[in-house]
């Protein structure tokens, strides 16, 4: 599942017809201002300036200004870019325009099992989500689109009626659209508003999830998708990300401050339980990784640095269930040259590591792991007949 | 009894190198439990028409590629099963093909990474058409004792530990491919094994689910007990749980689920599997799958290193109400060849060698010239000549006698385009040939009369001065015995015209002060042929073939150093006229004496 910010959201729904506020994003008040010279809405409309980054709770922050006048807007851009907020810098900033409006509803539509469903309701913003049960549905099957007769029940299901039915109709039926051609996997507009003057119905925010592995076959997605946990991606969780794009197998990576427990094992499935087992033993996560599919030595060195790196860990797990096909000697090859690196690096001291693992070339791997007593490693390797979570007691034990 | 996969299965694998690897281990299994491979065809229309060799036992088989399913079922009517190894972006196309024909009843997809829209497709297809769709991303299915599609169950000794060569009591359902061998051991050791195993993919929407595999593990009487493997996301193990409290279920159900640690994470931060991903309303949490499973009956161990006791609980309460008999193990079981460097390395052969080496080694990280490692070799200073040396002579020369070396490649990397190697070339280079071939072309001309003169006149002074000769005796023996004097002579140069590249280098040479016997003895030589006939001078090959044995080369390297340094100069003449994209060359009528009888009739063949 992939995010992808309002700007390049927006341009999707376009895309597909739907009506929503002229926007443009910019990354310096330079480029706002010569965008001002070419586009007269953005002279004669109110304007809305917010921070364009995977930012979470951006109004509390003061990354989200409204009913500002152009010049305004070019203050709130200059004071917004460039600002640090954590680990992100703020480098876009979307301004568009206000659309004056009375009334504000609801649409989305979500992936299901059987195909997706069309949620709609005749009202939006915060208050959707405290009358839930207004939202009304429509399943669909893969493969089936909504004739324009069951979007008009539905509309009229969530209390529109007349002429506005039809538009709700209408506008459920391009965000189906949208969404079945796009490989979206959830599109959510909230609120759609009716805009005066004209009584069309307009996207005012939206949220656009996409299918990451459709790619190939949308090569005018040239956009960069945004982390989805409210935070930008971290320098070494980029570098993990370079190399896992680059390699058959995978590598992932992501950081967690302030923990002390330390994940390196193997797997997607597995690399789960593990996580679920320090959590139960009262530890904390410095970070989740996994690596699977075989993937080649370098890629698993790489990985181990980044784990290695992470401020104040105690422990390391290496943990990994018995594996199919990928290569144990090879893999753990990576990962001890990993710790041979971080180790001459000062890195390391007073961190305990935890191995456990299974799989072609076991013995090998193990025994691998077990020499690395002999070069100065506080490390402690067990095989297959040791319970897969088990190395998480023992270390949590252990302090 | 198994479910899914069994002794009738009978398989294509779409795809190229990853399905012939699943063959492989495929094969193993196979060979493990004593039955002929179960793969019949492959479908990738690149190598259509050629056959992948499959290892079985110590012997090769040979599996057909076909360019499409039609075409494999048409040759091999008991295909029915097919395993997807496509890439993601024609996955869909390929699964499509396999679902549409009707020989084939169950698709596996191992593809990962396939759009989320796709494999709905694929499930709706085949559930419409009352046939089985498994994955996407899934690891494969294997039923012990009978059948394996795809890799799960790992190497070859993990097949035997994990008891797969025969029947036990457990089902096993996992979206991890990576936990379901861990399941297969675990269900080995604290009870009597599995019965079928399938991992089902990772991603949200997996083609079958939980639920249509439990129905059918249901119906099959072996199969005692069921082990699900879940994750958080999507709402598969509720709609497992809801199966099982439906009313009263023949097989037992043991699940763990996935997902609790997303409880203390920071809010939206997510990770696993596609599949991984808690709803908006708290749905979807490990904690609420694992509280509906519970509800619903099924024991669930509160962590995974719970699950062995648990699975070892089921199996007591089976064998004391008498369910499940304990299992006989098989007496001998298979052993699969070992390859011979596996066996080399558990010291179980000895190999005679084919050939010996005693100058270089490159296993290590970098080549070892005569156990120098070149990087070392490098940052210590040594140049080119000492690597001749290492490789030549096996000797670590001084930078004297390097300075030699590096002094007679540079007099002899070329000699104009006329004479014999480079003309080869440039003849060659204007005919279009490429560089290797071109330069191979000189190369051919080396040899008596030309540049290959090196050994022998090194040969012959040496043998000169090892027995002590006069030069009037010398030249009588090679009167008597050999003919000319290898090394002195030259077709243009002569004591009026004398070659400066002899004279550089004997200069040179005679300069250092060191001990020069062949030289010292072929400039001898010279001065009586030369009187007898001004242009038998001690020409370049002479002079390169004494100054090397009185340096100590080993008189069969000798040629070597002419023909690697003209190398540089016919690689020289290719590039050249290459770049100057020469026209091809013919030669003149005029050049050309016409000796040959003249034209005449040709008599009736008798």
């Amino acid at each position: 599942m992939a995010k992808v910010l309002e700007g390049p959201g927006m341009g999707l729904m376009k895309k597909w017809g739907i009506n929503v506020p002229n926007y443009v994003v910019v990354t310096s008040v330079d480029e706002l201002t010569k965008l001002g010279q070419v586009n007269e809405w953005l002279k004669k409309s109110k304007l809305v300036a917010k921070a364009h980054e995977a930012l979470g709770s951006r109004f509390k922050l003061g990354l989200v200004k409204v009913d500002l006048d152009f010049k305004a807007a070019e203050a709130a851009t200059k004071e917004m870019i460039g600002r640090q907020v954590g680990s992100i810098t703020v480098t876009q900033v979307i301004v568009s325009e206000m659309i004056p409006h009375k009334e504000e509803y609801y649409c989305a539509v979500k992936s299901t099992r059987e195909g997706s469903e069309i949620l709609v309701a005749n009202c939006g913003g915060i208050e959707v989500e405290s009358n839930w049960e207004r939202v009304k549905r429509l399943c669909l099957e893969i493969g089936q689109s909504p004739s324009p007769e069951s979007l008009e029940k539905l509309s009229k299901e969530a209390g529109f009626s007349g002429a506005l039915a039809k538009k709700m109709a209408d506008f459920a039926g391009k965000m189906f659209a949208c969404f079945d051609s796009e490989d979206a996997q959830y599109l959510e507009v909230n609120p759609v508003v009716l805009r005066a003057g004209d009584d069309e119905l307009v996207a005012l925010d939206a949220v656009t999830l996409l299918d990451g592995d459709a790619k190939f076959r949308h090569p005018d997605w040239n956009f960069a998708f945004a982390a989805e946990f409210g935070r930008a991606y971290s320098k070494q969780e980029l570098e993990v990300m370079a190399v896992d794009s680059k390699i058959k197998g995978s590598v992932k990576f992501i950081e967690i401050p302030g923990g002390d427990t330390a994940m390196l094992p193997a797997g997607g499935g597995a690399s789960v339980y593990y996580s679920d087992a320090v959590v139960a033993r009262g530890g904390k996560l410095a970070n989740y990784a996994e690596y699977s599919g075989d993937p080649p030595d370098w890629a698993v060195e790489v990985l181990t640095e980044k784990v290695c790196s992470l401020p104040g860990i105690r422990n390391i797990i290496v943990g990994g269930a018995i594996a199919n096909f990928t290569d144990v000697k090879k893999t753990f090859g990576g990962i001890i040259n990993g710790f041979r690196k971080a180790k001459s690096e000062g890195k390391l001291k007073n961190v305990k590591i935890w191995v456990r693992r299974g799989g072609p070339r076991e013995k090998e791997g193990l025994d691998a792991m077990r020499a690395l007593k002999d070069e100065g490693f506080d490390i402690n390797v067990f095989d297959r007949n040791t319970p897969l979570t088990d190395i998480v007691d023992k270390a949590l034990q252990a302090k | 009894m198994s479910i899914l996969a069994n002794k009738d299965t009978r398989v294509v694998i779409q795809g190229g190198q990853a399905g012939v690897n699943a063959a492989r281990r495929m094969a193993e299994f196979c060979y493990l439990i004593k039955r002929p491979l179960n793969v019949e065809a492959f479908v990738y229309p690149p190598d259509a028409g050629k056959t992948n060799e499959i290892p079985y036992g110590s012997g090769l088989i040979a599996i057909p590629v076909y360019k499409s399913i039609a075409e494999a079922t048409k040759n091999h009517p008991t295909l029915n099963t097919s395993l997807v190894y496509i890439g993601a972006d024609r996955a869909m196309k390929g699964g499509m093909e396999a679902l549409d024909d009707s020989h084939i009843k169950v698709v596996s997809m191992i593809t990962e990474g396939v759009p989320e829209k796709d494999a709905k497709i694929l499930g709706a297809h085949a559930r419409k058409l009352g046939k089985v769709f498994n994955g996407p991303s899934s690891i494969g299915i294997i039923s012990a004792g009978a059948c394996r599609l795809g890799v799960i169950g790992g190497a070859f000794d993990n097949l035997v530990l994990s008891k797969l060569y025969r029947e036990g009591s457990f089902g096993v359902i996992t979206k991890s491919g990576g936990l379901s061998n861990e399941i297969i051991w675990i269900c080995s050791q604290f009870a009597d094994g599995i019965t079928t195993a399938i991992g089902i993919g990772g991603d949200a929407y997996p083609g079958t689910d939980y639920v249509s595999y439990l129905e059918m593990f249901e119906n099959d009487p072996q199969t005692k007990a069921v082990v699900i493997v879940g994750e958080m996301g999507g709402d598969l193990e509720e709609r497992a749980a809801e199966w099982y409290g439906a009313k009263k279920r023949r097989v037992k159900l043991i699940a763990v689920v996935s997902g609790f640690c997303q409880e203390s994470l920071p809010k939206g931060m997510k990770f696993g599997h596609a599949g991984a991903k808690e709803g908006m309303k708290g749905e979807g949490s490990a904690r609420s799958k694992s509280d509906a499973l519970k509800k619903s009956g099924a024991l669930v161990p509160p962590t995974f290193g719970a699950l062995g006791p648990a699975i070892k609980e089921t199996y007591e309460d089976l064998l004391e109400s008498g369910q499940v008999k304990a299992p006989v193990e098989p007496a001998v079981l298979p052993r699969l060849p070992k390859t011979v460097e596996e066996a080399m390395k558990a010291d179980e052969v000895m190999v005679a060698p084919l050939i010996r080496t005693t100058i270089s080694d490159d296993r290590g990280d970098e080549p070892c010239y005569d156990g120098y490692p070149a990087s070392e070799l490098i940052n210590k200073g040594y140049e080119i000549p000492h690597v001749i040396g290492l490789l030549w002579d096996k000797r670590l020369i001084s930078k004297q006698e390097a300075e030699i070396i590096k002094r007679i490649m540079m007099l002899s990397a070329d000699h104009g385009p006329c004479v014999s190697g480079a003309y080869a070339t440039i003849l060659a280079a204007c005919a279009g040939i490429g560089l290797s071939q071109s330069v191979a072309a000189g190369m051919i001309m080396i040899g008596p009369r030309f540049g290959g003169a090196v050994t022998d006149a090194g040969r012959f002074f040496k043998y000169a001065v090892d027995n002590k000769m006069s030069v009037d005796e010398f030249l009588a023996y090679m009167k008597k015995n050999h003919g000319p004097v290898p090394g002195i002579g030259h077709r243009v140069k002569s004591l009026r015209n004398p070659d400066k590249r002899v004279k550089e280098l004997v200069g040179y040479v005679k300069s250092l002060k060191i001990k020069t016997p062949c030289l010292d003895f072929a400039l001898e030589v010279e001065k009586v042929t030369s009187v007898k006939k001004d242009n038998l001078i001690l020409n370049v090959d002479g002079t390169m073939a004494a100054v090397l044995v009185d340096i100590g080369f080993p008189v069969d390297s000798l040629n070597g150093f002419f023909i690697l340094s003209r190398t540089i100069g016919l690689i020289g003449h290719w590039v050249d006229q290459k770049r100057q994209d020469s026209r091809l060359i013919r030669l003149f009528d005029y050049l050309v004496n016409y000796a040959a009888p003249k034209r005449r009739e040709v008599p009736p063949l008798k």
